[in-house]
């Protein structure tokens, strides 16, 4: 029930329709009923609606003795047509209590309260699942490229140099020397990582700090395992 | 309905205890009121004013000089066109004028009760109680009117409570 935002235009419309065939909200005396919707109402209605207008001055006519109105003022969505939904309430709690006939709703609220118990019931279930579960690391195996400075460079000690980083979560693989031109050899190494704890950021920062050996550093293959 | 049995009616709804005689005069039965002091009274609304006046509810005749005259002119209304016709066409365009001028009222005078509410309904109702479902819903504003009059406390009485129809099955009439 309710009639949806009554400071909107649709709002006022289903109020307009609800009230042409009657003189009040409730009933056949004033009542706080209409103290209720006239309240939530802003202003007078557009006159062409002529309904809503019209109810809209009798009940403003009732202004002054408003309080001794008879009836017991209600939330705002349990008055009007029934086959509207109540948007007034704070979600989706209230509309279960209208008793209006949803075909293809749930049918009580019973029963859904029991789905909502399921339902949470499934997820503690998987939670605890999860949390069994060992954590499955996530770990990179990159290949990186070294390059000296030049020709003359000591590629055994650079090697040495750069293996001698050590870190948690870090491994180093095979590597080779592969020849770039002029005489000039970069040494192309592997080295595993896990992502949470290496990051390529610290081993360029790392590697390339023996800036005696090291002139740069790429990474030339970064794959997750 | 005989105009005298209409005014014991009003009478009742008045709250006044049954202590008038009225006689019918004539051929169209016009009641007359034998007063116990001045002249008699003669005609409907004439008598029904008076009987307002006599049960202290003068706010029944309007309560500004405006509101008075539309109770005045209702009542006139009643007297000379609800009465005088009783075929279904003539029936047909009053409740046609009354369902446009009560579109944007809830009483006859706007937003008061009045004694023309009241008669009016009394002379209504011999021709809302033979309309059909489509017809109240055709004349919605009428339907609403007197659905609100004959739920006004006191006012019904013996009179048949005519059943409107809360959902509209005809959209596109109105």
């Amino acid at each position: 029930m309710g009639f949806g935002d009554l400071k909107s235009p649709t709002g006022l419309q289903v109020l307009n329709n609800y009230l042409a065939d009657k003189s009040y909200i409730e009933g056949y005396v004033p009542s706080q009923a209409d103290v209720a919707v006239f309240e939530a109402v802003s202003g007078p209605p557009p006159a062409d609606l002529h309904h809503a207008l019209r109810w809209y001055n009798h009940i403003k006519s009732y202004e002054k003795e408003k309080a001794s109105l008879p009836g017991v003022k209600k939330a705002l969505g349990k008055y009007g047509p029934a086959n509207v939904e109540d948007t007034t309430g704070s979600g989706a709690t209230d509309s279960k209590d209208d008793d209006d006939i949803d075909l293809f709703g749930s049918d009580d609220e019973e029963e859904s309260e029991e789905a909502k118990r399921l339902r949470e019931e499934r997820l503690a279930q998987y939670e605890s699942k999860k949390a069994k579960k060992p954590a499955l690391v996530a770990k990179s195996s990159i290949l990186l490229d070294v390059k000296p400075w030049d020709d003359e460079t000591d590629m055994a000690k650079l090697e040495e140099c750069v293996r001698s980083i050590q870190a948690d979560g870090l491994v180093w693989g095979s590597s080779k020397l592969v020849p770039v031109g002029y005489g000039i050899k970069k040494l192309q190494i592997q080295c595993v990582v896990e992502d949470d704890k290496v990051g390529t950021d610290m081993l360029e920062e790392r590697i390339t700090a023996f800036e005696d050996y090291v002139q740069s550093m790429d990474v030339a293959a970064f794959n997750k395992i | 309905m005989a105009a005298v049995a209409e005014l014991t009616l009003l009478e009742k709804s008045l709250g006044l205890s049954k202590g008038n005689k009225y006689n019918a005069h004539g051929e169209r039965q016009i009641p007359v009121l034998q007063t116990n002091n001045g002249p008699n009274l003669t005609g409907l609304t004439t008598i029904a004013a008076h009987l307002v006046k006599q049960a202290n509810k003068e706010y029944l005749l309007g309560s500004t000089a405006e509101e008075k005259a539309i109770v005045q002119q209702w009542l006139e209304y009643r007297v000379t066109r609800v009465d005088g016709h009783t075929n279904k066409d003539d029936i047909r365009i009053l409740l046609k004028d009354l369902n446009s001028y009560l579109e944007d009222k809830v009483y006859l005078t706007g937003y008061n009760f009045t004694l023309a509410d009241i008669l009016l309904y009394y002379g209504l109702h011999r021709f809302i109680v033979d309309l059909t479902v489509q017809e109240k819903e055709k004349y919605l504003n009428v339907s609403r009117w007197f659905c609100h009059i004959q739920h006004y406390p006191g006012i019904r009485q013996h009179l048949s409570s005519v059943v409107f129809i809360k959902n509209r099955l005809y959209t596109n009439s109105h």
